[in-house]
Formats: structure tokens, sequence, C-alpha cells
């Protein structure tokens, strides 16, 4: 008899939804800091896409986590 | 032995003849005073100082190392030469910068591959027995997270890619590390304390691409700085004799910031 293991995956992606979401918000935010940072030390004719691109990631990451919440 | 007491008078110096100070006269001082005196055509041409020839000569020899560097325009080209807008924050306001380089574009195709078979993953998934058992919702955050998991790796990269920078100016040579997030480094030296340069390219994509490391031993505080997989190392090198040569020249004339 094969186990049904769709139980311990839910409970897998549950602690994977929160921890991971949280971690990664985390990782967002300090990619927006370290953006911000390196483009005061290098000007450069890209920057200001590089620094758009970092918020836009740092907004789907907190959209991320709202979803998380809501779904589960 | 009786010494004289004053040597002057046994043997007196001898008399430094002065040029005679030109007098000026009212006029003349005058002439000297006002700025605003224009001077014939013929007596501008003559009056062309050593100090004009000099900064013509290193125009001169400037433009030569350009001529060996060429010419780009895209911004995110891994080997600018003399950029328009790329500024530094611990660049000096008379200090002009000569060539900017990043890894050559051929380091980014491995995680450019990675990245597109990570997109490819919840496609693949999909073929798995046991994930038709999974409730819908825990689907989609899975599935977008696992998105959002390859944009975070993609964007790590180009960001590590795009913020490792190497300068040359015309004082100094300075690297710029940002290896991952949460490690950078600066380090720079002065181009007269260059002691030796070499260039090492290995491996077939390096050889086929002409990219590889350029080493420079210094005699500062850093006693190595590496341009790692930077394009057309033999140009590079061949820029930093020049800026060398032109150094030196400087020293000789007296001309070191």
């Amino acid at each position: 008899m094969i186990p049904d293991l769709s139980i311990y995956l839910i409970i897998l992606e549950k602690i994977f939804a929160f921890v991971g979401t949280g971690l990664y918000l985390i990782f967002a935010v300090v990619i927006v800091k370290q953006v911000s940072m390196m483009t005061k030390n290098v000007y450069d004719k890209f920057n200001a896409v590089v620094i758009v691109f970092s918020y836009i990631h740092l907004a789907l990451a907190i959209f991320l986590m709202v979803m998380g919440m809501i779904w589960l | 032995m009786v010494r004289a007491l004053d040597l002057d008078t046994v043997a007196p110096d001898d008399q430094i003849k002065s040029p005679p100070t030109p007098s000026l006269t009212k006029e003349g001082k005058n002439i000297i005073l006002n700025n605003n005196v224009k001077l014939p055509n013929n007596q501008k041409n003559r009056s062309t100082t050593p100090k004009d020839m000099v900064d013509k000569n290193m125009a001169i020899f400037r433009q030569k190392v350009y001529d060996v560097l060429g010419h780009t325009s895209n911004p995110l080209s891994s080997f600018l030469v003399k950029p328009h807008v790329f500024k530094f924050r611990e660049q000096d306001d008379a200090e002009e910068i000569i060539l900017v380089m990043r890894p050559h574009w051929f380091t980014n195709v491995s995680w450019i591959i990675m990245t597109m078979f990570m997109l490819m993953v919840p496609t693949l998934v999909r073929f798995l027995p046991v994930w038709g058992g999974v409730p819908l919702r825990y689907q989609m955050l899975g599935i977008l997270f696992w998105y959002m998991v390859t944009l975070a790796f993609a964007l790590e990269k180009f960001l590590s890619w795009y913020f490792d920078v190497y300068i040359i100016t015309d004082e100094r040579v300075i690297d710029i590390e940002f290896r991952n997030l949460l490690d950078k480094k600066f380090s720079e030296a002065k181009i007269s304390l260059i002691q030796d340069v070499a260039s090492n390219v290995r491996g077939i994509s390096q050889t086929m691409f002409n990219y590889g490391d350029v080493l420079i031993q210094t005699a500062s505080a850093i006693p190595e700085i590496c341009f790692e997989k930077v394009p057309n190392p033999d140009k590079v090198i061949k820029v930093l004799q020049m800026m060398r040569q032109e150094e030196e020249q400087e020293a000789i004339d007296g001309r070191v910031r």
C-alpha cells in the first residue's frame, strides 16, 4: 500500500510558506539596501533601471508574503 | 699656527653680479597690470609657453591610448572606453576615467542557462504523481514562490556582474568588487606604483572570446590587484604600460598631482 504523501507535502509547504516568504522578504530588503548603496558608489547610465527593479522585487516579495497569509 | 679672525679679509668671496633689473616705466607697469591688452596675432603665436607644448604632447599621447582601446557606447558593455556618464564616489574632480571594465559577457551565460532551467521546473513538476494530490492553493503558492526564488537568483547574479567594476583612470587603477550581496571590496593603486602587469587567458571559452585575468603587482599597501575575466587583456596591458610611461613623464616634468 502506498502511503498518502499529500499530508506531508502540505505540512512542508506551510513551513516553506511562512519561513520562506519571511526570509525572502529580508533578502529583498537587503537587495534594495545594497543596490542603493552601490549606485552611490558607482554611477552609470543603467543605475536607475537597477534601482527600479530592486523596488519591484521588494514589492513582489511583500505580495508573496501577503498571498501566503491569505491562502494558508 | 695663528688663524685669521676675519676670513673675509684674507679670502673674500667672489661677488655675484646680479643681472640688471629692468626698470619699468609708468606706462609699462600699466600694460602689465591691465590684462585686457590685446597682443597682435604674430606676437600671440610666439608666446607659446613650454607648459602649452607639454599639454599638447600629453593630449597626443592620450589620444594614442584611446586609439589602442577603440570605442564603445553601450552602457551594459564590459569594456567602456572614456565613458561620459560613468562616475565613482572616490573620483577626484580632475581625474579622467580612461577605461571601465566588467567581467566578459560570456561569464553570464552559465547563470542565464540555469535561470531558464529553473523557469521550466514548475512545468516539469506537474508530471510528478504526488503533485496532483496537493490542493490547488498550495500549488499556486509553491509555483509563485519558486518563480520568486528564480528571480532572486537571476537578480543576485546580474548585480554581482553589474557592480563588479574595474576602472583605469589617468592616476590609478581601481577594483570595486561585489561578489555577492554581503561581500564587497574596494581596492586601488596609483599607476606610478605599478611594478609588473601580467595576463592570464586559459581554457577554450577565454581563448575563443578573448578574455582573461589581468594581474597587477604594485608597490602600494595592496600588493596585487586582479581584473578578473575582463575582455581584451592584451589591450589592457598595453594601456597600463602607456599610462605608466605617461606617469613617468609627468614625474620628470614635475607635474605629479
